[in-house]
């Protein structure tokens, strides 16, 4: 697997200028130009970026106390579940808790909405376009008729850094943590693995 | 970056030192060159030894105007003068007859083996030179030259840097030792 370098995570961007000011505040004749401090600035900020988020490993930062839905469970509950627990998405269990899938807001406006890539505001747009219930159709299908499948899981011990280049290159928002035999252990979200880069 | 774009350079000069700087720069150069230029020419005059070569001049602009910079260190001065010195005498006994040769070759492989031995000091490049190219009174001390002058002069400099470097409030050296 390569590093992809975390394109968020780009370092305040100093000027020549910036260090040449720095410079004449520290007194000596400093044996270096701007430009190559800078360059070194870039790298260790890179490697400290690095080091910071290699060290942590998902299972510091995940929520453990996950909102969860099994295969069976009807859409109307799995929306009141996410409604009242104030999550995006939901892992979707086996009976044995290992997990088969995950529902988020995009999973219902995919199934809501006429476009397999429809956006809260396309499903808005429809509403008011036709005035009818887009949701209503869905009454009688559970989890597993709209879930995402298969899941992107990780480990708990998968690094941050991994975890945030998982969800990059998957475009996902959260991504369940199983043990080895696939149950579900917990579940880290974007807002985890930010806290966990910044807040340290 | 293409060839010619490189020439053009990238970034720009540093910063010019305050003035106080400067003097004293000035001050600790005089000070480090007077020590070993007085044992030259008043204490060895007449005799065979030396004490004073051109490199210590290069030397004084590190470990008095640039005493920040890792050339400058005691572990730079005193083994890229050492180091150097041992190799151009014995290019000069290998090849004495081959001047162009002895002498590209004694800076050359001086500025490898500090490279090698993380005590890269610019004035140990003309310390190997001037194995090869030095009066005959150089060239009669054999390896004597990286003891005295070489060893002795840079350390008699080190010694002047380090308790006049570290009297100004702005100044401290070394950064570090070994």
């Amino acid at each position: 697997m390569t590093d992809t370098t975390i394109d968020a995570c780009v370092p305040v961007e100093i000027s020549d200028d910036d260090i040449f000011e720095a410079m004449t505040q520290i007194p000596g004749y400093l044996d270096i130009t701007p430009g190559d401090f800078k360059e070194v600035y870039l790298k260790s900020y890179q490697h400290a970026l690095q080091r910071l988020t290699r060290s942590v490993h998902v299972k510091e930062v995940m929520t453990t106390e996950v909102a969860a839905v099994l295969r069976s469970t009807s859409i109307r509950e799995v929306a009141e579940l996410m409604a009242r627990r104030r999550v995006s998405g939901v892992p979707v269990l086996n009976t044995d808790r290992s997990v088969v899938g995950v529902i988020s807001e995009r999973d219902f406006l995919r199934t809501m909405g006429d476009e397999q890539s429809a956006t809260f505001m396309d499903v808005i747009a429809d509403c008011l376009r036709g005035g009818k219930c887009l949701a209503a159709p869905m009454r009688i299908q559970c989890a597993e008729d709209i879930m995402t499948a298969p899941p992107v899981t990780v480990n708990p011990d998968t690094s941050v850094m991994e975890v945030a280049n998982i969800m990059a290159r998957q475009r996902i928002n959260r991504v369940p943590v199983v043990d080895a035999t696939g149950k579900l252990i917990g579940i880290a979200s974007r807002a985890d693995v930010v806290r966990s880069s910044l807040v340290r | 970056m293409t060839f010619l774009e490189k020439m053009k350079g990238s970034s720009q000069s540093p910063p010019r030192v305050s003035v106080s700087e400067i003097l004293l720069s000035w001050l600790g150069s005089f000070l480090g060159i007077a020590a070993v230029a007085l044992l030259n020419f008043r204490l060895l005059d007449g005799s065979d030894l030396v004490m004073i070569i051109g490199s210590f001049g290069a030397s004084a602009v590190l470990i008095y105007g640039a005493i920040r910079s890792p050339l400058a260190q005691p572990r730079n001065l005193i083994g890229g003068h050492v180091l150097s010195a041992v190799i151009g005498v014995a290019i000069y006994k290998i090849l004495p007859e081959a001047p162009w040769l002895a002498s590209s070759l004694a800076v050359s492989t001086a500025i490898a083996a500090m490279h090698a031995t993380k005590t890269l000091h610019p004035p140990g490049g003309a310390t190997a030179l001037i194995a090869v190219i030095g009066t005959e009174k150089i060239h009669a001390l054999g390896f004597m030259y990286a003891l005295v002058p070489v060893g002795a002069g840079a350390a008699i400099m080190l010694l002047v840097a380090l308790v006049f470097n570290n009297i100004p409030k702005s100044r401290r050296y070394p950064e570090f030792w070994l």
